[in-house]
């Protein structure tokens, strides 16, 4: 069954549940290694999918796919990531710097597997990136999306979107060799 | 994973590449049965928000015919000011007006009437003035 499929059977009312649960299962692993690799903290990507998920449940009748349900949801995702990491640095409490920062100064065998200094070398560079640019990288070098979808995803231009990879390569390689 | 291996890659170095492939496998690291539970952590505060009382909607009413309603009452601020001032105008000229007419049209039977009332105040005004520069002249 097609996500479009799941979709309408999920607008028409007709056991939404069961279409929303089929969607979850396709989806939810991508959209929450996508967050994980923004935040880094376990916990931190488990509450933002959640919110991301139950957005979806809400909003999802008013979809009018238009672009395709992964699009959507990825936009969803993409803005409550920058909206929770925007909200985290006003409160001041763990920036990313910081757990970099802790990471840097405590190596330790962190989600089973020992940090090397060349693993914390890359997370203080992809920290430095701003975290739109920071999400448009992910999207395109892991995810291998292309740029058209990758801007409707951050709400950029296609242009914009090659733009931020290219930077965002381009200040990794300075930061990852200069640390 | 999905690594992109066009020509756009390729000034990424290979010791980057190495880390960002590690960068990703220890991101998918998630405890044992860890997407079920969050699918049954979700559906079950899923189902508490469908149980809870639905807020009642903010209704705002003739929202649909706001362009109007601004439209009339920027016509009703306007034409209640131009009334106000003009009316305000009005009345001061019309005062003046008044004035000019009745001292140019009194009726001389009027002005009569009003010397003659007024006789005796200015009578006793001059007798007043007169007695006073009286004594101050008998004193000298």
């Amino acid at each position: 069954m097609t996500d479009q499929a799941l979709i309408t059977q999920f607008q028409e009312g007709d056991n939404k549940e069961a279409a929303f649960t089929l969607l979850l299962k396709r989806h939810q692993e991508n959209v929450f290694f996508q967050i994980k690799k923004m935040v880094h903290e376990h916990a931190d990507a488990d509450d933002i999918a959640q919110a991301v998920w139950i957005k979806v449940w809400n909003k999802l009748d008013s979809f009018k796919q238009e672009s395709a349900f992964s699009t959507w949801l990825f936009r969803v995702a993409c803005n409550e990531t920058l909206n929770f990491i925007a909200q985290k640095k006003r409160l001041k409490t763990h920036s990313t710097q910081n757990e970099i920062d802790h990471a840097f100064d405590h190596p330790s065998d962190h989600n089973g597997l020992k940090e090397t200094s060349i693993q914390i070398k890359l997370e203080r560079a992809i920290a430095e990136l701003p975290d739109k640019q920071r999400f448009v990288f992910m999207l395109r070098y892991y995810e291998a999306y292309d740029y058209e979808k990758i801007a409707s995803i951050t709400g950029t231009t296609v242009g914009g979107a090659k733009a931020n990879y290219h930077q965002a390569v381009k200040k990794m390689t300075t930061l990852f060799q200069a640390s | 994973m999905h690594l992109i291996s066009d020509m756009e890659n390729e000034s990424i170095s290979k010791e980057l590449e190495e880390a960002l492939k590690s960068f990703e496998s220890k991101n998918k690291q998630v405890p044992a049965g860890y997407f079920d539970q969050f699918e049954l952590d979700l559906m079950q505060k899923i189902k508490v928000q469908e149980q809870a009382p639905k807020r009642a909607p903010i209704v705002a009413l003739f929202l649909e015919h706001k362009q109007y309603l601004v439209a009339a009452s920027l016509f009703f601020a306007i034409a209640t000011g131009f009334l106000f001032f003009n009316n305000v105008e009005k009345n001061i000229t019309s005062v003046a007006k008044v004035e000019m007419i009745e001292i140019e049209t009194l009726p001389d039977e009027l002005i009569e009437a009003y010397v003659i009332n007024n006789e005796f105040v200015a009578e006793v005004e001059w007798n007043t003035a007169i007695e006073t520069e009286a004594a101050l002249l008998s004193k000298q």
